[in-house]
């Protein structure tokens, strides 16, 4: 056995700074101002719209607008409030993300608990199930038929079944598990608690950063998902707003035939300021929920990240 | 990041949605196997509800009421609401009502393939323009409608008195049938042309150009009176210049390249991307991006919803003078323009397609959006109910103005000349017709929408909610310019149809390409016999003698 001699002073002091050399200024100078500007290159998109936001739609097509408002308007504010289907749609999407997250965190918190235990017989093949899944699917059209004879089109259940398991998710639950000593259940044990009493009272509580990330992965897909309601819903009040956003945007932009081009611009005149309007108001609750997750976002990550 | 599936499903772009489409296009022809395409229709047991004496421009009420399912398109801007009394007065009138399956306009072509290869889709499928039912015929999964227009007495009518019996042939398949009925149009005028700063022009460069040689040199004036400007611009990826400035070349390009194939003066089918005037659009256009008169940006970049390359942005700030696009477009650019030169200050036009080295021509008369009914509902007992309605529906006169307008004395009013007045309380936001008015009658009660209003229009219904510039738009390209006659038809059955679409994609795709290089000056054009040879070798010739084979077999079957 090797035996490391630690020097207590040292650990301490922390991470050696030494002398700053001219090289460290210098990369840290170069790192301080290519991150600032990495930032401003993300910021940037964001800003933009921000500002065309507020700006009148004359501005917008005139290329004025770019980091602050011009021909300040909250109209477009107003009007897209005042619209039904977009707060209905809104409200779905707060309900699937809800109910998704839900559902996905019982689902895989508890498969991935079962995965992390060595002992569970017939363990590689429900992994192996799971794996699976990441490489080969049924393909779109199987899906669907598959999705409407489980009488589950034109329902939430469309929507946030078959999500509820992301492998990626539970692999990285899984390996956080395992790396959760193995002494804690065992006296958990001794004390006279079952699986049931072991996974709720002793391992949840202790997993609360994964936990808390894993909420913040599963929300934001669902935020975001207009794929599936676009396959499995086809009516508009069970849309979600993702489906009234990307209508909104992307329906504004053809190329592809005459036909769609001439239906693009001569009926839907939507312009970028509505457009902007509705993307800001559609991003800024999931927004909200980064800076309080974030602490858990990243230790989150790490922790399930390395094993040893 | 993961996303729902935990994995990439699928990327959410256009591109991405078209191979899906493709692939459930294929899917279909598997799942179709089983049910027989052609199952026995008897129209007689199958007439309930039906009319017995339908005829040409009555009204038509089914005998007792039923339910059709409908695929409806929803517009961002347009969401089907409460208020709407439009399905409630067409079931009134009919006795139908309209079951909805609802598709964003967005995704709309890709979610239509979907639910028919899933054979999911709804009854009648609406906004199906002309070609788009050809992957749809081999698996059978929708209705040959030629078999039964002959109980479609306000379709027939419109087609003799518009004069479009020849152009409903073009339609037909290699099997002699067709499969989706367009809408007609009384006068057909080129929806994209060219959009100009009238006021500059004609101080400028002396006048509106009729032909392209005109428009070059008026274009050189406006350079040097501008010389920050490339004053002509596309914004559709060049395919809507190419598409209305090939009819002048004697071609065929961008949106209107179609599959290449056009008229070779014989009767036969010759490529148009090999032939002369092919050549001397691209050597046309090449000249004018070298000498600074075309912005490139235009041609290549994507339309984000306001041009590709920000043609509305350059407009208003007079970098570009003239581009492509529609009346929306116009509308678009005048709005823009108000922001920055102020209202008053110019005049934008859409001038008819300038002519060239084959005349003052434009493209061939067309349909615009029509429908295709789902094979399922031949199957229905109210099948000859949902002829009659459709009939009613897409060609009946008054059906027409009914769903333009709304209800005659409601909403508007007609003189005795039949001039349509909208009335006062009521407006119609999306043509500037008495904006301001409480009652849209397009957003708050459903009239003029864009499912079904502007399919079959006749010249007079056209007029009668377009702006002055519009009209005089279509008089100025209806009195200046000769349509082009229809390719003559070549159907492919589908053993030829898989042949020439395996040949005819990477045909069109080095087309594209080498256009665009030719234009762009990337390509020398001394190397235009070179492109020549590069689409001969990727089986040029077969391509062509396959569909002139079909052509001629076509001709034997048909004369």
């Amino acid at each position: 056995m090797v035996t490391t001699r630690i020097d207590p002073e040292r650990v301490l002091r922390g991470p050696s700074r030494g002398r700053e050399t001219r090289g460290t200024r210098v990369f840290g100078a170069f790192n301080t101002v290519f991150l600032i500007l990495l930032c401003a290159l993300m910021l940037y998109p964001f800003i933009t719209v921000l500002a065309q936001s507020f700006s009148s739609p004359g501005a917008i097509n005139a290329g004025q607008v770019s980091f602050w408002p011009v021909g300040f308007n909250t109209d477009t504010y107003a009007a897209v409030m005042q619209n039904e289907t977009f707060w209905r749609n809104y409200g779905n999407t707060v309900l699937y993300t809800v109910t998704g997250t839900a559902i996905a965190m019982v689902l895989t918190t508890t498969y991935a608990f079962v995965l992390s235990k060595p002992h569970l017989k017939g363990r590689k093949v429900l992994i192996g199930i799971a794996v699976f899944t990441m490489f080969f699917n049924g393909g779109l059209v199987p899906n669907y038929v598959l999705i409407s004879s489980l009488g589950m089109k034109n329902t939430m259940w469309a929507i946030v079944l078959p999500g509820a398991i992301s492998v990626f998710n539970l692999l990285v639950m899984k390996s956080f598990f395992e790396s959760l000593p193995k002494e804690l259940e065992e006296a958990a044990q001794i004390d006279g608690l079952g699986w049931y009493g072991i996974f709720g009272r002793i391992v949840l509580p202790l997993s609360k950063a994964v936990i808390a990330t894993m909420i913040l992965f599963y929300s934001v897909a669902f935020w975001n998902d207009w794929f599936a309601a676009f396959l499995y819903l086809d009516k508009t009040e069970l849309f979600p707003v993702t489906l009234f956003l990307r209508n909104l945007i992307a329906g504004a932009s053809t190329t592809a035939s005459e036909g769609a081009a001439a239906a693009g611009t001569t009926t839907a005149l939507v312009s970028s300021n509505i457009q902007a309007v509705t993307m800001i108001l559609t991003v800024i609750p999931i927004l909200c929920i980064y800076p309080f997750v974030q602490r858990f976002f990243v230790t989150g990550v790490m922790l399930g990240s390395v094993k040893g | 990041m993961s996303d729902v599936y935990g994995r990439t499903p699928f990327k959410a772009t256009r591109r991405g949605l078209i191979g899906f489409s493709v692939a459930a296009t294929g899917a279909m022809a598997l799942a179709a196997c089983s049910d027989d395409g052609d199952a026995e229709v008897d129209l007689d047991a199958q007439s309930k509800g039906a009319m017995d004496d339908f005829k040409a421009d009555t009204q038509f009420k089914a005998t007792e009421p039923f339910t059709l399912s409908l695929l409806w398109t929803e517009w961002p801007d347009l969401p089907v609401t409460d208020t709407w009394t439009f399905f409630d007065e067409i079931e009134k009138r009919t006795n139908v009502k309209f079951e909805l399956t609802t598709i964003p306009f967005s995704d709309a072509v890709e979610k239509r393939s979907l639910l028919l290869s899933a054979g999911d889709a709804p009854s009648i499928i609406p906004l199906v323009y002309t070609g788009e039912e050809d992957s749809f015929v081999s698996s059978g999964a929708i209705v040959p409608m030629s078999d039964y227009v002959e109980h479609m007495p306000n379709f027939q009518k419109y087609v003799e008195e518009w004069d479009l019996g020849g152009m409903i042939d073009n339609l037909k398949q290699a099997d002699g049938k067709y499969y989706m009925l367009p809408g007609l149009q009384e006068v057909s005028v080129p929806v994209f042309t060219l959009v100009i700063r009238k006021d500059v022009f004609e101080s400028v460069a002396g006048g509106i150009p009729e032909t392209w040689d005109e428009m070059r040199e008026a274009l050189v004036k406006i350079k040097a009176a501008y010389p920050d400007s490339y004053p002509l611009a596309d914004g559709f990826e060049a395919a809507s210049m190419l598409n209305y400035a090939a009819h002048a070349f004697g071609a065929q390009a961008g949106w209107g390249f179609g599959d290449g194939m056009m008229d070779d003066g014989n009767g036969g089918l010759q490529y148009t991307a090999v032939s002369e005037g092919y050549k001397q659009m691209v050597e046309y256009f090449r000249g004018l991006v070298a000498d600074g008169l075309l912005d490139t940006d235009s041609l290549t970049a994507a339309n984000d919803g306001s041009g590709g390359g920000s043609v509305a942005e350059k407009f208003a700030n007079e970098l570009v003078f003239a581009a492509s696009g529609s009346s929306g477009t116009a509308i678009e650019f005048a709005q823009a323009l108000n922001e920055t030169v102020g209202e008053g200050n110019y005049e934008v036009l859409q001038i008819a397609p300038p002519g060239g080295p084959a005349g003052q021509v434009v493209e061939p008369r067309n349909f615009w959006n029509g429908f295709m009914l789902n094979a399922e509902a031949a199957e229905s007992e109210y099948f000859l109910a949902t002829l009659q309605f459709l009939d009613w529906l897409y060609y009946n006169p008054e059906a027409r103005e009914l769903i333009r307008w709304g209800v005659l004395d409601e909403t508007y009013t007609k003189d005795a000349d039949g001039k349509i007045t909208l009335k006062p309380e009521f407006s119609l936001d999306a043509y500037n017709i008495n904006p301001g008015a409480p009652t849209d009658i397009q957003a708050d009660l459903g009239w003029s929408n864009s499912v079904f209003a502007d399919s079959t229009e006749a010249r007079s219904l056209k007029e009668s909610y377009n702006t002055p510039t519009f009209v005089e738009y279509i008089d100025s390209v209806l009195s200046t310019r000769t349509p082009r006659d229809p390719n003559p038809p070549a159907p492919l059955d589908e053993m030829e149809l898989e042949q020439a679409s395996l040949l005819a994609t990477p045909l069109k795709d080095t087309v594209d390409t080498n256009t665009l290089r030719f234009i762009m000056g990337e390509r020398d054009i001394a190397e235009w016999d070179d492109y020549v040879a590069e689409l001969e070798a990727q089986g040029l010739q077969q391509y062509v003698d396959l569909v002139n084979g079909a052509r001629t077999r076509f001709e034997e079957e048909n004369s």
